[in-house]
């Protein structure tokens, strides 16, 4: 029992070592023009995903608005400010620069709820290309966003012409 | 002894549960917006540099000579695609640059100890789990060369390269 014991205290002190070393000595490779083996991010994506849930439950829910609207502004906001790394309507493709991959949301929309896309847009995500946009938007802006990219593979008819119309049809007032 | 193996291995298995489980349950916080530890930063910097000296391969060199020019060409180049994040030579440093985790560091108030063909390496190839994303599939050979000479003097470039990169002093 005891050298079993003492079998288990080595493990927790050698392990860690180890891994220190393993950076320290410079083994863990850091360029990204690579794919994550598949394993990695699907640890990696359902740790986000569990942290972002948890974190994102008790942001209060945003003020009533008229949701079409919401979503517009959000599209536009999106072609400013997030199609550069996330994607435009139509063209297919994989980012191949980052590591991780950036999601291309055209192609595979999101499974984050809309109160869990503005807790990421707002904070970002660490160890990522995903920076905290929080300093950058007001809370409506970041809940346009959440609602548009919420949608954003099946997003209602009409709404992306009105998204990349020059000027909204309610511009003048 | 075959006790001791057999404890060892569980305390491996344990260590590894603890850690998926962790990250299972949400615990790890992935909020980009938080102030990163200072053991942290260094830790990983160090890491990445340590990486990053053993992949770069030895005989790699510029094939360019460190010219005014060069360095004026790499700092238009600079100043077009790197600042957003990586700051202007003496200008505020960038808060968009703060807001990655790791925060980009500030090139042009802190200058970098990567030699020139590390630079090279990083601009062309990225640095994994951050902002950085590969630039070779972008930029030629010659312009991340010239990119690399002019980060590597980004502190004490001389005042005319300094003067013919300002906007301002373009005419």
């Amino acid at each position: 029992m005891k050298t079993f014991l003492l079998g288990i205290v080595s493990a927790l002190v050698v392990l860690p070592i180890g891994a220190l070393a393993y950076f320290r000595l410079g083994l863990a490779e850091t360029r990204s023009d690579a794919r994550p083996p598949a394993w990695e991010t699907r640890v990696m994506t359902s740790a986000v995903r569990a942290s972002v849930r948890r974190r994102a439950s008790s942001i209060q829910s945003p003020p009533p608005e008229n949701l079409d609207d919401a979503i517009v502004a959000g599209g536009k906001l999106y072609f400013e400010g997030c199609a550069g790394c996330h994607g435009q309507p139509g063209k297919a493709g994989q980012d191949l620069s980052h590591y991780p991959s950036v999601p291309q949301l055209w192609q595979v929309g999101t499974k984050y709820s809309e109160r869990e896309i503005h807790w990421i847009i707002q904070h970002g995500i660490r160890n990522t290309a995903m920076s905290a946009y929080g300093p950058f938007y007001s809370d409506k802006q970041l809940w346009a966003l959440a609602r548009f990219v919420r949608r954003i593979d099946n997003l209602p008819a009409g709404l992306l012409e009105r998204i990349q119309a020059k000027r909204p049809p309610t511009a003048k007032n | 002894m075959k006790r001791f193996l057999i404890g060892f291995l569980t305390g491996d298995l344990l260590l590894v549960l603890f850690v998926v489980a962790y990250l299972r349950f949400g615990l790890a916080n992935v909020a980009a917006d938080a102030p990163t530890p200072a053991w942290e930063t260094r830790w990983m910097f160090s890491s990445a540099h340590a990486s990053i000296r053993r992949t770069v391969p030895h005989d790699l060199k510029s094939p360019i000579p460190t010219s005014d020019e060069t360095l004026i060409a790499g700092g238009k180049l600079y100043l077009n695609d790197c600042v957003g994040c990586h700051g202007a030579p003496g200008k505020p440093p960038s808060d968009f640059g703060a807001t990655f985790y790791p925060p980009a560091p500030q090139l042009a108030r802190d200058g970098t100890t990567y030699s020139e063909p590390e630079i090279y390496w990083v601009a062309r190839h990225g640095v994994r789990r951050t902002g950085m994303s590969e630039q070779g599939s972008s930029y030629s050979d010659e312009h991340l060369w010239q990119l690399a000479a002019f980060i590597s003097h980004i502190t004490t470039l001389p005042p005319q390269v300094r003067s013919a990169i300002e906007p301002s002093a373009g005419h």
